[in-house]
């Protein structure tokens, strides 16, 4: 589903990546782990299309397209979906308003009919309701004046409302209760199935009890400097990074 | 007044007129004959389908045959065009509560017109009426429409009103004096749609204890539109309290102007005045002159103001692109969700609605 090839990616021309490989299919999960900077929030929004992120050398494939050429929109509605480490605020907008409008892009895209406002409040009520989250959320406006653990949950309503053929969660966990977290892994272990791939990126084992990864991966410094299976995890977790940061001497 | 003595005002008075020159005006052969050809040619149809009240004015005549106004107290409208029109709500709690709408049309003339047309409010003591006030023009031709609206409210009197003009091929430019006795309270919320050359300048004077008043406002501005809001709102009295937003979305090369003072009076003890100023500038030669100034003589007072411009947030942008919305489904909805804060407030269903059917058609030519 997504092929990663020798990536490198500057902010400012400053490289932030710097020959990053990751393959994912579909059906798995994997895991991005790393210490604070090592790139893993830069390289989900490379992958979600954002501007001033600028591709040095390499490539990326999704479903064989090559999403570097794509605008965000025409990856969004490709099926990439990125929750955000700090979701937006955006006053004036509603929650509804705002999901409608992005489900029926997604929608069109696909070449499905589109939702009408009454379809659209059953479909959010349902979904709303398995995250825990108020009917009073959905009518105001978008994440303001959301606590950080409500933020995180929306992110997640609208992944599962959009239905993504790839979630990129960037950290996600951070944030929630313990309660929380076990609805929202709740929420995306509902989403888990052969046709869609997932990439969590993640400070925290405790997630990954939850969410019980195929792979795991080690990012330090702008590369993968390790991968392994859910044993990787526990390892680090145990360990930290010390041994994965290449020596500057 | 004619537009020649307007014109030679504003010149004289530079400070008021800062950001706004009539001079373009002076050099088309404006003319005031009223009843040209095009009265016949005028049409105006009130918002609602049920609209139970309704006078239509075409270019400043009111037309008798053309409005409703049976149900109205009797007197309710009186005047001509020379002396100007009163509508009046006399004797203690008269009250009317379905909307009137002021249809104001510019008909088409053979030549460049000017028309002023004079208004004056009364509400007598517990007063309520709520007057929707619209104006189009039908004219190629330009039109120079001035409107000089006084309104008195007496004590308890309550008057909700609003206000829809533009665009307009030439100039609009329009005065309103309020005054606000004891525990009266006017409301107002004016959405200009763009124009050559349109001014909107509302002086408050709340004159006696609990007096309130409320003015919101939205100016969408393109092309090389000019939209000018300048209020006064004077406290002249202890205990009043004023609340004004205005909000402005501008693009192409296209210019707006706020100029809003709140000035409170040494008597005016315990006044509570709130301005805040927003704008959006969609295009680099988008322009906003923004000038708030208090101006306060009383010691003990709750007063601010605040003004913000920029551009649309960045981050805003992605996070609704990264959902799949096209760039320009993104602009339009946050500047919808700008404007959307005020309008939400606008109580009148039908009303509100069309103000928001207004603004969209203004997004989709503009965003
Ligand atoms: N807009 C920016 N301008 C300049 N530098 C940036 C910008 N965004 C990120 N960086 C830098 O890029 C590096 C990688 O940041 P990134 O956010 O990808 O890290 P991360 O792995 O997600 O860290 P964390 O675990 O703290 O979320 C950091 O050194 C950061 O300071
Ligand atoms: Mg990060």
């Amino acid at each position: 589903m997504l092929k990663i090839r020798n990536l490198h990616a500057a902010i400012d021309g400053r490289e932030i990546l710097k020959g990053l490989d990751l393959t994912v299919k579909a059906g798995e999960v994997h895991a991005l782990m790393g210490p604070n900077g090592s790139g893993k929030s830069t390289l989900s929004y490379v992958l979600a299309g954002r501007q001033g992120y600028e591709v040095t050398q390499g490539s990326v494939l999704f479903n064989d397209q090559n999403l570097l050429e794509m605008k965000p929109e025409e990856r969004a509605v490709a099926g990439i979906f990125l929750a955000f480490q700090y979701p937006v605020e955006i006053p004036g907008v509603s929650n509804m308003n705002f999901l409608k409008s992005s489900l029926n892009a997604v929608r069109t895209a696909r070449g499905e009919s589109t939702f009408d406002a009454m379809q659209m409040l059953k479909l959010l009520r349902s979904k709303a309701k398995q995250l825990g989250m108020t009917e009073d959320m959905m009518k105001r406006a978008v994440n303001v004046g959301f606590s950080g653990g409500e933020k995180k949950r929306n992110e997640v309503l609208q992944m599962a409302v959009l239905e993504p053929a790839l979630c990129i969660l960037d950290e996600t966990d951070s944030g929630l209760d313990i309660d929380a977290l076990k609805i929202v892994a709740d929420g995306v272990n509902a989403l888990r199935s052969p046709s869609r791939a997932m990439l969590v990126i993640t400070h925290y084992q405790r997630l990954l009890n939850y969410i019980q990864p195929d792979h795991v991966h080690v990012l330090v410094q702008g590369k993968i400097q390790r991968s392994g299976g859910p044993r990787l995890a526990l390892e680090l977790e145990a360990k930290g990074y010390a041994d994965f940061i290449p020596d500057a001497a | 007044m004619t537009l020649a003595s307007l014109i030679e005002r504003s010149q004289k008075n530079s400070e008021a007129w800062k950001y706004t020159s009539l001079a373009a005006l002076a050099k088309v052969p404006y003319q005031s004959n009223i009843e040209g050809y095009g009265m016949l040619r005028a049409s105006a149809k009130p918002l609602g389908k049920e609209q139970p009240h309704y006078l239509v004015f075409i270019n400043g005549v009111w037309q008798k045959d053309q409005s409703q106004f049976a149900d109205l107290p009797s007197g309710f409208i009186e005047g001509d065009t020379v002396h100007g029109y009163r509508l009046k709500l006399a004797g203690q709690t008269c009250l009317v509560t379905a909307p009137v709408e002021l249809i104001f049309i510019n008909a088409p003339e053979k030549q460049a017109l000017e028309v002023t047309t004079k208004i004056h409010i009364e509400l007598g003591c517990s007063g309520r009426l709520t007057l929707m006030e619209r104006h189009e023009s039908q004219s190629e031709h330009p039109v120079a429409h001035m409107v000089e609206t006084t309104i008195e409210l007496a004590s308890q009197a309550k008057l909700v009103h609003g206000k829809i003009a533009g665009p307009f091929a030439a100039a609009h430019l329009a005065t309103t004096e309020v005054s606000v006795a004891e525990g009266a309270y006017y409301d107002n919320f004016t959405l200009l749609c763009g124009g050559k050359l349109v001014r909107n300048e509302v002086n408050v004077t709340l004159s006696n204890e609990l007096a309130q008043c409320v003015l919101n406002g939205v100016m969408l501005a393109q092309g090389d539109d000019h939209i000018d809001t300048t209020t006064c709102m004077k406290h002249a009295a202890p205990n009043c309290s004023s609340r004004e937003v205005y909000k402005s979305v501008i693009t192409d090369k296209a210019r707006a102007v706020f100029k809003g003072k709140i000035l409170v009076e040494k008597a005016a003890q315990k006044s509570d005045g709130h301005q805040l100023c927003r704008a959006l500038l969609l295009s680099d030669q988008a322009e906003m002159d923004a000038k708030p100034e208090l101006e306060i003589y009383a010691d003990d007072v709750k007063c601010s103001h605040g003004c913000s411009v920029g551009d649309l947030d960045a981050d805003a942008l992605f996070y609704l692109r990264a959902r799949g919305l096209s760039e320009a489904q993104a602009r339009a909805l946050l500047v919808r969700g700008f404007i959307d804060e005020i309008v939400d407030e606008i109580r009148v269903d039908d009303w509100r609605q069309y103000c928001r059917q207004r603004i969209e058609e203004w997004l989709n030519d503009c965003v």
